[in-house]
């Protein structure tokens, strides 16, 4: 396994134990209860809008109080909300930098790919260049 | 006698594929577009293997070949719509087919101060080409709103609309809400009180219905009828819009270029008289050879019986899934007309979840706003997801999908 941040790790070892595709997309929809920083549907925007998803999906980068990376979001499709939920625990507060030289390869060691249509995957897979490159330029802006 | 299914799954390979963990395919997105039988697949094969070449203009045999092969096509597929063939042109499919109405007639016959009637039930493809022609020309639109309690057409609300209006547009049948429109009377009283009494002009969308039920261009009595052979086990690219001849004389062409001309000078083109009109370039040749074997394929079954087994599946599926907690069905499959789509919600289970928690089992269902937004909004929803029956499929299937579903409402739900 790559040296994944601790989190995601865990993720990672979690879909790797599931028995198929059904233990899969619950233990997705698990993790669609555990976003930490959910954006509540009131702040659903144009703006944060994850465009090409079939589903209502919202995403915001936000930095902590101690620098750290956080992922606001929230869809109105667990399996979405899940993915989100993923990538929110992976990297919460990781730096901008680790954030934006995160690999995207976690996705095929957690064997979630084989899961979704090439059309979901590669909308998760969009979300999450998007978050490393507003990763990059609030490195930059730093 | 009854549909012999064995014999009918028999002649489409993909049905015996199977999907994740092994498990049967279960294909139920048929009113997106229907599995083609190996007749069409040979038919198709055999043209590309044998006799490929251009139409209509080179003398060589297999010129010869494609072009007598391709016009044959015209002439049985517009035979099976009870039509003479100088009454079909063949279009990418319904979306063209609409469109070709909207830029080849309505621009050429419609300004200002005319009015469109269509519906809150039509597919994008029969509302987009209006307002685009709306906008251009100032032709005012009306749409027939669905009544919420029994999603059917408000049909008073039609026979004032219609009185002063030019063009009527309705889907035949609905790909969300399986309904089947009486569009026997929906063209009755467009020709008798249509445009103040003189009588309006009638397009039907009727690319749900032909894989359904044995339509007859001439009895219908519409002035438009229009297409997808995709959808009527043919392939994908190719489609059909009849025409009245004396209405397609007051067409303009929509696209021009090779094939539609009959001469060519650097002042000015004179065009070809009927369907080749409206066909430029390098025609859809093996997509015609393909759906002249899905009309040939399909001619081998009684229509009658297909639309009972269908909308028998469909009212049987949908009485199941309503007695699932949380399940809502959008539809009418209590009325005999009904075609074989079932849309439905979970109250907790979004569609799209739903479709991936599905598409596990091996089911085929789709999902979204099925291209009819409008629809979405008169029913309070953002999208659904859907099934759609076709021949091939069987009780066994329907009840096998009933089971996972309720299986998967109860781990997520």
């Amino acid at each position: 396994m790559t040296n994944w941040p601790l989190p995601l790790k865990k993720i990672i070892a979690e879909f790797q134990d599931c028995f198929d595709r059904m233990e899969r997309y619950e233990l997705l929809f698990d993790y669609a209860n555990k976003l930490p920083h959910e954006l509540q549907s009131k702040d659903w925007t144009e703006e944060n809008r994850v465009k090409g998803c079939q589903s209502k999906a919202h995403v915001e980068c936000m930095i902590d109080e101690n620098g750290g990376f956080q992922i606001h979001g929230a869809a109105d499709a667990n399996l979405v909300q899940g993915l989100i939920a993923i990538l929110a625990i992976g990297v919460d507060g990781m730096p901008p930098s680790e954030v934006a030289s995160l690999s995207p390869k976690f996705v095929d060691e957690m064997d979630v790919k084989a899961s979704l249509t090439p059309s979901r995957a590669n909308g998760f897979l969009n979300m999450f260049e998007m978050i490393r490159n507003t990763a990059a330029d609030m490195e930059t802006e730093a | 006698m009854g549909l012999d299914l064995e014999a009918i799954r028999a002649d489409f390979p993909i049905l015996s594929r199977t999907m994740d963990g092994g498990r049967p395919l279960v294909y139920l997105d048929n009113a997106a577009t229907t599995q083609k039988p190996k007749q069409v697949i040979e038919a198709m094969n055999s043209y590309y293997e044998n006799t490929n070449s251009n139409v209509h203009r080179a003398v060589h045999t297999l010129a010869g070949e494609a072009t007598e092969g391709y016009e044959n096509a015209r002439t049985e597929i517009a035979a099976y719509f009870g039509s003479p063939r100088d009454h079909l042109i063949f279009t990418s499919g319904t979306t063209e087919a609409i469109n070709l109405v909207a830029y080849g007639w309505a621009r050429a016959n419609l300004s200002k101060g005319d009015v469109i009637v269509t519906t809150e039930m039509e597919h994008h493809a029969d509302i987009v080409p209006w307002q685009i022609l709306s906008k251009e020309r100032g032709i005012e639109i009306r749409y027939i709103p669905l009544e919420r309690d029994t999603l059917t057409l408000d049909m008073d609300a039609f026979e004032i609309a219609v009185k002063d209006a030019s063009l009527i547009c309705v889907v035949h049948t609905s790909n969300v809400l399986g309904v089947r429109n009486d569009v026997e009377r929906i063209i009755q009283l467009s020709k008798t009180k249509g445009n103040r009494g003189n009588g309006a002009f009638v397009m039907i969308d009727a690319a749900q219905a032909a894989p359904h039920e044995r339509i007859n261009f001439i009895e219908l009595g519409c002035d438009f009828l229009a297409l997808s052979s995709h959808k009527m086990g043919g392939p994908t690219g190719i489609g059909g819009l009849f025409v009245k001849p004396e209405i397609m004389e007051t067409m303009d062409p929509f696209i021009s270029g090779g094939d539609m001309i009959e001469t060519v000078t650097l002042e000015g083109s004179t065009f070809q008289k009927g369907p080749p009109k409206f066909e430029a370039g390098t025609p859809r040749i093996a997509e015609a050879f393909g759906w002249h074997a899905a009309i040939k394929w399909l001619s081998t079954h009684n229509m009658e019986e297909v639309h009972e087994h269908v909308s028998n599946l469909a009212r049987h599926t949908a009485e199941q899934m309503s007695k699932i907690s949380g399940i809502k069905i959008y539809g009418r499959h209590d009325l005999e007309n009904c075609s074989g789509v079932v849309s439905f919600l979970h109250e907790k289970i979004h569609a799209e979840d739903l479709a991936h928690l599905l598409d596990s089992g091996g089911f085929a269902v789709r999902t979204g706003h099925h291209c009819a937004q409008p629809l979405m909004e008169a029913l309070g929803v953002s999208s659904t997801a859907r099934i759609s029956f076709w021949l091939y499929n069987t009780q066994e299937e329907a009840n096998a999908f009933v089971e996972h579903l309720e299986s998967i409402v109860e781990r997520f739900g």
